[in-house]
């Protein structure tokens, strides 16, 4: 090779080496935006935890928490969301620089396994908090057992106990019973002429899911039917029809479903022809665009829905944090209530944990999340709240959402649900006396010092 | 409204009971066109597909990703469903059929189980159940119009699956009497070994049998997709009612599989209105199979075919 040709090499490697070198500092330069969720926390920016924006790589927090697993129904979304938010805070300093180790197991419906998993997770696995529980027999089977070991447990709520006879377990949601009635509440708001209350066989196994929906029909005067149904359902078509013949033109259906089954029956009832002879409502799980999209615009505005937690596309900036942490760590996992609600049960339990007394034990991390209160996201219509009672219900004000070509938009705003038991009643009353959700003092959301 | 006799007491009239006859119809076809691919596989190769739900789910869900995740034209990702049925089920039979051929049905059957297992736990896998709502609806689901007279709307994946699940029926049973392969169809659910000896390709005419009945399988899993949902557990677990059909048929007869199947999916409609029964309406399938097999024990009737023993 001539010294000519040589030169000519040597200028193109080093230009070629200089580009790549150029390229990837430019590269740098442009990712060297901030990671998810870091920054400071002020009324109008949300962060994961400290969000220092530094890995914790202290000596690991142990979380867990317990969903329920079964064919037709499937919670997981909601461990997984709170899975994706402790990563996050993780990523962002963790608890005074401790990472949150979140671990979850899935349960069949079944009390054996329900019990047997809660102590796995209290004496094998030690344990400092249980958050993200949403296993159907949970506060049923294992409440006792919580309470006997010093737990102070955020979940999503689904069996009755988690309202009504709980004194350590609050949940982020109102559970379906009370989902059921803010739709009911809705259809007689719409007109609805009867309330046919519709739900699973096996997620209402006490048969307690339609009773504020069919008090709200009873308070309305109209009449009202309960109804249930086995999943997965096999046949939407002949329980869609079933379901227009017992409601009458005019009438009004509440479905409480996960969203594939409640899918099935809606879809069923297009294809029958009967989106627009009675009226249709759905309790929370329906409120994710997967439902809207699937359903196509022939359901604009004609499916009510009940939203427990903010509009899938609102942006406060919890609403604007929970996306991107969902997309960064948790994307195959649907933007939906379920995933909201493991989400906010992590931000609060973070929240808590920065909070509590140190050095950090389970005692004191349990003793802060019990304290949480007038914890104010804007993921929920009034602040949130766990206390000392009896029992608790702390989210129980929601809104209407009703699909619009493929998404989910707002119809009613925030509005009370109808306390039809003694217990709902009573805890407006203390929220009340006690201050719980005002939202005055603002709850200390990075701890007392953050 | 006039009161249906018999059941007036239940505060029930004929118009309840008409808005049912469409959904019960058009699903008791699809379950007798898959009870007919069920039918044809046992009498040519011994095998009862247990698997026959599973595979058309699988089917399902592909075209499901292939219509959501692809530019391919929509009509193509519904006709892959029936293709995967028909490879799956071809691959099946060919890799493990002549290893199976010599064992008993109760061990061809439990093998079948297996793969259904399989295919239902990487089913799962790979498509979550979840939160996340799928759905596959093709055109004429969408597309149907209203029958006054029983006060229901038809649809056209209705007219197709019961157009299907008849023509599936008299073609399959033409094939079998007037074709070459249908002879030798025969001729291996009569006795293997004699067919064998007569220098029938025993190993081809199977293979056939697997992939006929493997597209029919296809073709079932893309009609429930649309008309019972698009969930791998549900389509699945409903190879039970077609299972049901061919046994009422005693594995032998396709016409007596249609009626069947169709008579199964009008009972689990037809209960429906009656509330009281409602919730127990999937057993239906059970307890017409339980009363078949009842009978048939009482008569001494149970078929064994040969290619079985």
């Amino acid at each position: 090779m001539s010294s000519r040709k040589l030169r000519i090499v040597v200028a193109l490697a080093v230009s070629g080496l200089a580009a790549v070198l150029v390229t990837a500092l430019a590269g740098s330069a442009g990712g060297a935006a901030a990671p998810v969720g870091s920054g400071k926390q002020t009324a109008t920016n949300s962060v994961c935890g400290l969000g220092t924006g530094k890995k914790a790589t202290g000596t690991p927090i142990k979380v867990g928490g317990l969903v329920t697993f079964e064919p037709g129904t499937d919670f997981q979304d909601i461990a997984r969301a709170a899975a994706a938010y402790f990563q996050c805070v993780n990523d962002n300093g963790g608890i005074r620089g401790r990472p949150v180790q979140y671990k979850y197991y899935t349960t069949p419906i079944n009390p054996v396994t329900a019990g047997a998993q809660a102590r796995k997770l209290v004496a094998s696995d030690k344990v400092m908090a249980i958050i993200g529980n949403t296993e159907i027999l949970d506060c049923t089977v294992n409440h006792k057992y919580y309470r006997a070991n010093g737990y102070y447990v955020i979940g999503s709520g689904i069996a009755p106990e988690c309202y009504n006879g709980a004194p350590t377990m609050a949940q982020v949601n109102m559970g379906p019973a009370y989902s059921a009635t803010g739709t009911a509440q809705a259809l007689v708001r719409a007109g609805a002429k009867s309330l046919v209350c519709d739900t699973s066989n096996q997620g209402d196994p006490t048969k307690y899911v339609n009773l504020g929906c069919m008090a709200v029909g009873r308070a309305a005067g109209i009449p009202v039917y309960d109804s249930h149904h086995d999943v997965p359902v096999t046949d939407g078509a002949s329980v869609a029809l079933e379901l227009a013949q017992r409601a009458g033109n005019g009438g009004g259906i509440v479905l409480t479903y996960i969203p594939p089954e409640a899918l099935k029956i809606l879809q069923a009832a297009q294809q029958q022809g009967l989106v627009d002879r009675v009226m249709w409502g759905c309790a929370t799980p329906c409120n994710t665009d997967f439902v809207a999209a699937a359903l196509g615009s022939t359901w604009n505005g004609k499916l009510h829905v009940n939203a427990e937690l903010a509009l899938l596309d609102s942006n406060g900036p919890d609403m604007r944090l929970y996306r991107a942490v969902l997309k960064k760590y948790a994307s195959k996992t649907a933007i939906g209530s379920f995933s909201q609600m493991g989400y906010t049960e992590a931000m609060i339990a973070t929240s808590a944990m920065l909070n509590a007394r140190t050095p950090l034990t389970k005692q004191s991390i349990n003793r802060a999340i019990r304290d949480v209160k007038n914890y104010k996201t804007d993921i929920l219509c009034k602040p949130w709240y766990f206390g000392v009672a009896p029992y608790h219900n702390p989210n129980n004000t929601d809104r209407t959402v009703v699909p619009e070509n493929g998404k989910m938009v707002q119809k009613e705003g925030c509005f009370n649900i109808l306390a039809y038991t003694p217990q709902l009643r009573q805890i407006r009353v203390w929220e009340r006396q006690r201050n719980l959700n005002s939202g005055t003092p603002p709850y200390p959301r990075q701890g007392r010092a953050g | 409204m006039p009161d249906l006799v018999g059941l007036g007491v239940l505060g029930l009239a004929l118009d309840d009971f008409k808005p049912f006859v469409l959904t019960g119809l058009s699903l008791g076809a699809v379950y007798a066109l898959s009870a007919t691919g069920i039918v044809v596989l046992y009498q040519a190769t011994g095998v009862l597909n247990l698997a026959f739900g599973a595979v058309g789910a699988l089917g399902a869900l592909i075209s499901w990703e292939l219509v959501n995740s692809t530019g391919i034209p929509d009509w193509l990702c519904y006709l892959a469903c029936v293709g995967v049925g028909g490879v799956v089920t071809l691959l099946y039979g060919v890799l493990f059929g002549p290893a199976f051929a010599g064992r008993d049905a109760l061990v061809k059957a439990t093998a079948t189980l297996g793969l259904a297992l399989i295919l239902l736990g990487a089913m799962y896998w790979i498509w979550p159940a979840g939160t996340f709502a799928r759905s596959l609806i093709m055109p004429t689901t969408n597309w149907g119009f209203q029958v006054d007279f029983l006060n229901a709307r038809l649809n056209g994946t209705q007219i197709i699956a019961m157009c299907f699940g008849i023509g599936v029926t008299a073609g399959t049973a033409l094939f079998l009497r007037l074709t070459k392969l249908g002879t030798a169809m025969r001729a291996l659910a009569d006795d293997r070994e004699i067919t064998a000896t007569l220098g029938v390709p025993v190993r081809r005419v199977e293979a056939a049998a697997w992939l006929g009945s493997g597209l029919v399988c296809g073709a079932s899993g893309l009609l429930l997709a649309n008309l019972v949902g698009l969930d791998a557990g549900s389509l699945t677990f409903l190879v039970i009612s077609s299972l049901a059909a061919a046994l009422i048929a005693r594995l032998r007869s396709l016409w007596v599989t249609l009626f069947a199947g169709i008579g199964i999916g009008l009972v689990e409609a037809l209960v429906t209105p009656i509330f009281e029964l409602s919730r127990y309406r999937t057993m239906a399938p059970f307890v017409l199979a339980i009363a078949a097999l009842l009978v048939f024990q009482r008569q001494n009737t149970m078929p064994v075919t040969r290619a079985a023993r």
